[in-house]
């Protein structure tokens, strides 16, 4: 399918929930498309870690679902990923990798062997029961609601062709989205992540 | 049976009163016994992986849903780490508290280990990762210091474990 037809879709579906977007195309698109600088953190500076990343932010949030979007330069770069996700089985957690077989942000190399990798089939060998393959936007579309809203680990292949172009990186400087990120989780009912009381003396004081 | 392990107790129970729940780990010979200690301890969700990149993600993550979290590795795993934690932690001046083992000290017999008493440390100095050693049983509190100082600081802090310290030795 498009990769562009199919992040457009994807913003115009995950209004809700927390996303968490991997380095290169994942990141650098939905910010095109989207713009947007608070319910999204832009895993821009490491491959292969915004799935695990996205896995920290669902452990202590149950009420909010996390979507993970990693290209799968990145998800090769760490495929054991799937054995702690499984481990895991964190029930608000929605991995996609966004399967295009090359290194889209830089210069589309090609990455080894792409046609004869089943990324789906690596899910379903690690013991990952709930694992979906779209290679197109009328599939992906049937089955989103589905994946977002039942609860339940679930991972997913998608599968885009190359973007083609050049698109540009979100303008954000790290602690920007730290605190626009954090700041968002913390006013829409999560915990409080940056104003906790701190150990003293190898004891946490107690809340106010 | 599994033997008590003080030193092990000691550790659990300074992460336990700092308000860290949850320990990501890959195992090291020299801390079987705390891991293990951790895994049993209901007070932490420990998670088990296997490439210790990992730990330092899905811990750096914990960090927006308020849990405070332990990454705990070998010395040669820390070293696998330094592009996770300068893209992700320096980047993005996120905490973390990170547990890793002094191999290569003298005194560790493993020559396979000798490079991290040459280079650990060293490397450690370059990417300026603040560094507490724990020595002795004694210095164990100090992790609390290491981890608030992590906090204040916004960026992670390194608390190395010695051979003796973790055998109950010093």
């Amino acid at each position: 399918m498009n990769f562009e037809h199919c992040f457009r879709f994807l913003a115009d579906r995950l209004r809700d929930e927390v996303i968490v977007t991997s380095a290169g195309n994942c990141s650098e698109l939905w910010w095109e498309i989207t713009g947007e600088t608070e319910r999204v953190f832009y895993l821009e500076a490491s491959m292969s870690l915004a799935s695990l990343f996205a896995a920290g932010i669902a452990l202590g949030s149950a009420q909010r679902t996390v979507v993970a979007l990693s290209g799968d330069g990145a998800f090769c770069m760490n495929p054991g990923m799937l054995m702690v996700e499984r481990q895991l089985a964190l029930p608000n957690l929605k991995h996609f990798v966004v399967a295009n077989g090359c290194y889209g942000s830089t210069n589309e190399l090609p990455m080894p062997f792409p046609e004869f990798v089943d990324y789906a089939a690596m899910a379903r060998a690690a013991g990952i029961e709930r694992v979906h393959e779209f290679a197109t936007l009328e599939g992906l579309a049937q089955a989103l609601d589905e994946i977002v809203t039942v609860p339940g680990y679930i991972f997913s292949v998608l599968h885009v062709e190359p973007l083609g172009r050049r698109a540009r990186s979100p303008p954000l400087d790290g602690p920007e989205l730290k605190f626009r990120f954090g700041r968002y989780l913390e006013r829409s009912g999560g915990p409080a992540i940056f104003d906790v009381p701190l150990p003293i003396g190898g004891k946490r004081p107690p809340l106010p | 049976m599994e033997a008590e392990n003080p030193v092990a107790a000691s550790i659990v129970e300074a992460a336990a009163g700092c308000g860290i729940s949850l320990v990501a780990s890959l195992p090291d010979g020299w801390i079987t016994p705390l891991i293990t200690r951790f895994a049993k301890d209901s007070r932490f969700r420990h998670v088990a992986v296997n490439r210790e990149e990992s730990a330092i993600g899905l811990c750096s993550g914990a960090f927006f849903s308020g849990i405070g979290a332990l990454a705990l590795m070998g010395a040669s795993g820390f070293l696998t780490c330094i592009y996770a934690i300068t893209k992700i932690n320096y980047t993005y001046q996120i905490p973390l508290l990170i547990g890793i083992t002094l191999r290569g000290r003298p005194g560790d017999p493993a020559k396979f280990h000798q490079s991290n008493g040459l280079y650990l440390e060293p490397v450690m100095r370059a990417i300026d990762i603040p560094f507490v050693a724990i020595e002795r049983g004694a210095d164990i509190g100090r992790l609390a210091t290491a981890y608030r100082h992590s906090r204040v600081m916004s960026r992670p802090v390194v608390i190395g474990f010695t051979r003796e310290m973790l055998r109950g030795e010093a």
